[in-house]
């Protein structure tokens, strides 16, 4: 994971070096063809100026009737020379080319341009030459210089680039932090963020307005759950008053007394199932806090201090295979309480006489800490896991087996914490419930 | 002691009156909140049951008041919206005890006893149980100068079921007055047969427990002596 701002630094860095590397590579060529140019067009004009000397003062003055019948002339640092001679060729020749010259035993490299011309039907050559060692030396120093300089300019733009997009970014640093630091839309800084840049006003317009309709709807629900409760259970009390009162009064005979106490258990039944749907509503229109400390062992060990009386009625082995312990922070521990209650004492409830139920802790090869509770009771088929923990969807055979909400709240208190629940299971072996407690959590 | 039941549900009202009044309770009863902050300023009572949901007052706002006036009384804040801020807020502002819609009438009789001893400072008697003693403050059943050893949950058992001798309580208001912290949707919970068969072993080894009944098809129920 890299940040965009590097990211963008990055790129910005690559197609500098890989556009201007071209031109650096490219550069001494254009230079030499630019220069060779300019040493052709020189030579061209001395050549026309000897022409031209010729014309007006004869070939003479060059060439003496002398033997060899040449002449030459170069100056001290041997960076041009002219040099005319007879030759007799089938040929006229016109042309530049590039060539070596042994000058007072120096080899030298030259440009050198060839000339015939014919005066009093005598074909002369005429050769004018520059030293292109100087041209090349140029060429180095320029090539050296072209190098710091490119090499300044990366570093520098560079720089530069990353400064401006540090800058240009901070908006989008500012709406990551906003939204990274929250962990219920309703704390979430409703401030814009200062910025000229319209797409990360857009964004956070956006965003803050996302988080103002998330928290009206929350509010929404946890109005309808507070008025639900209070229309629901508010005939339930009168109702329950009412028959406890009856249980109460002088001279009730028993089979009345059973049938009220029926009514009563049946009104008890609709009273929790509707606490149960406000319990999971209420945590997930987030009205638990969490800002707890504890840990998960002393959870676990209270929790089946309550379960063990009914497991040793049951003949169920509860074992406690405590490991290593995790200190829990920002959490609530009454909601941790319950989820772990709800599945140890699910699987409880569906091991027969002689089952095991066993509570684990460990850490995972990644470092997580993990608490597994495993029964020999009967198992789940892959169908009955799908619905394990919906709140509404529970088959008739699990409904027989006991999985009530019990494991919905789980799965919801879990969600809440930002902990794992999986479950493994074969049918007829039993199953295992995995929490994950990740970093975050 | 005189109890003023502020509830707009009159129906449960009149029922909560009439459980008091068997308890030799005097009972008043305010069916709106302009009523109760009206009979709150003019009398007084020992107790307030107040169901914060009126729909003319805002409960707590009477809680709020009384306090201004110094009325000594003590509020018991009834909701049957129970979010976890109401808790907050009405022990915030002053009430003696919360309780949520809907509550065995049992257990707000143990709220008003136990918010009566605090506020007048009274200690609870040792309870004579057959040839057993229950010292309640020290929290210890004795036979004797032997003490029987019993877990935290089956002394709140017993003591609950002490605290409403004479009374027939049903599994469920056990359940809910020891575990009712825990949302359990068994229903058919057989955790309280449990208890009671260990803590019925437990009493037999030392004596027999004749005050202590299974009421079949209802519940259980303490006689003390």
């Amino acid at each position: 994971m890299v940040k965009l701002k590097v990211k963008l630094s990055l790129f910005n860095l690559l197609s500098k070096l890989v556009f201007t590397l071209l031109f650096v590579i490219f550069m001494p060529f254009i230079f030499e063809r630019i220069n060779l140019r300019q040493v052709d067009n020189d030579l061209i004009n001395k050549r026309e100026d000897v022409i031209q000397m010729i014309s007006e003062i004869g070939i003479e003055p060059f060439v003496e009737s002398d033997s060899t019948g040449a002449f030459g002339s170069f100056d001290i640092l041997k960076e041009e020379f002219i040099s005319l001679e007879k030759v007799n060729l089938d040929e006229d020749l016109n042309f530049i080319e590039v060539s070596l010259r042994i000058i007072d035993n120096e080899e030298i490299t030259y440009r050198i341009i060839n000339y015939t011309f014919k005066v009093d039907g005598q074909q002369y050559l005429l050769e004018v030459g520059k030293s292109l060692s100087s041209i090349h030396h140029t060429q180095a120093n320029l090539y050296k210089v072209l190098l710091i300089v490119w090499i300044i300019i990366i570093a520098v733009t560079f720089l530069t680039d990353l400064q401006y997009n540090n800058h240009l970014l901070r908006p989008l640093d500012r709406i990551t932090g906003k939204l990274t630091k929250i962990s219920t839309p309703s704390v979430f800084d409703k401030k814009p963020v200062n910025t000229r840049t319209t797409d990360f006003v857009k964004l956070d317009e956006s965003l803050i307005g996302l988080m103002e309709h998330i928290e009206i709807l929350f509010r929404k629900e946890k109005d309808i759950t507070a008025n639900i409760s209070h229309e629901l259970l508010t005939p339930v009390s009168i109702m329950r008053s009412k028959l406890e009162n009856l249980l109460l009064s002088e001279g009730i005979d028993r089979k009345a007394a059973s049938k009220i106490e029926e009514s009563l258990k049946t009104l008890y039944r609709l009273q929790t199932l509707v606490n149960s749907l406000l319990f999971i509503a209420r945590i997930e229109s987030h009205q638990y806090l969490r800002n707890e400390t504890f840990s998960v062992g002393s959870v676990i060990e209270e929790l089946s201090g309550e379960i063990r009386p009914i497991a040793v009625d049951k003949g169920v082995n509860l074992i406690l295979d405590a490991g290593p312990d995790l200190e829990m922070n920002d959490a609530n521990r009454s909601l941790i309480f319950s989820m772990f209650y709800n599945v140890v004492n699910n699987a409880v409830k569906n091991t027969s006489c002689e089952g095991t139920v066993t509570v684990r802790s460990s850490f995972d090869n990644e470092g997580r800490f993990i608490v597994d509770v495993s029964d020999t009771g009967k198992g789940m088929t892959e169908d009955q896991i799908k619905i394990l923990f919906s709140r509404f969807k529970t088959s008739a055979e699990s409904r027989v087996d006991g999985h009530g909400i019990g494991l919905a709240i789980a799965k919801t208190i879990a969600d809440f914490h930002g902990i794992g629940l999986q479950v493994v299971s074969e049918k007829g072996k039993g199953s295992t419930f995995f929490f994950t407690f990740f970093k975050s959590s | 002691m005189n109890v003023l039941i502020v509830e707009d549900e009159k129906s449960l009202a009149r029922e909560i009156a009439s459980f008091l009044r068997a308890e030799n309770f005097i009972c008043d009863m305010a069916f709106t909140g302009l009523a109760a902050s009206e009979k709150i300023a003019v009398n007084l009572y020992d107790f307030v049951l107040l169901d914060i949901g009126l729909p003319d007052y805002n409960g707590l706002d009477l809680i709020d008041e009384a306090r201004k006036n110094k009325v000594d009384t003590s509020f018991i804040v009834i909701t049957a919206r129970g979010a976890v801020e109401d808790k907050v807020k009405g022990l915030d502002l002053g009430a003696d005890d919360y309780l949520a819609k809907p509550f065995a009438l049992v257990e707000l009789l143990s709220r008003i006893n136990a918010v009566a001893r605090r506020k007048f400072n009274v200690a609870y008697n040792d309870v004579v149980l057959g040839t057993f003693t229950m010292l309640v403050q020290a929290r210890k059943l004795m036979w004797g100068d032997r003490e029987v050893d019993l877990t935290r949950r089956e002394f709140d058992l017993l003591l609950y079921l002490v605290l409403n001798h004479e009374k027939v309580l049903t599994r469920h208001q056990l359940y809910e007055h020891i575990w009712g912290n825990i949302l359990d949707d068994q229903y058919d919970s057989n955790f309280i047969d449990v208890h009671v068969k260990n803590l019925r072993k437990k009493l037999n080894a030392y004596a027999p427990s004749g005050w202590f009944e299974t009421v079949r098809g209802v519940g259980y129920r303490v006689t003390t002596s």
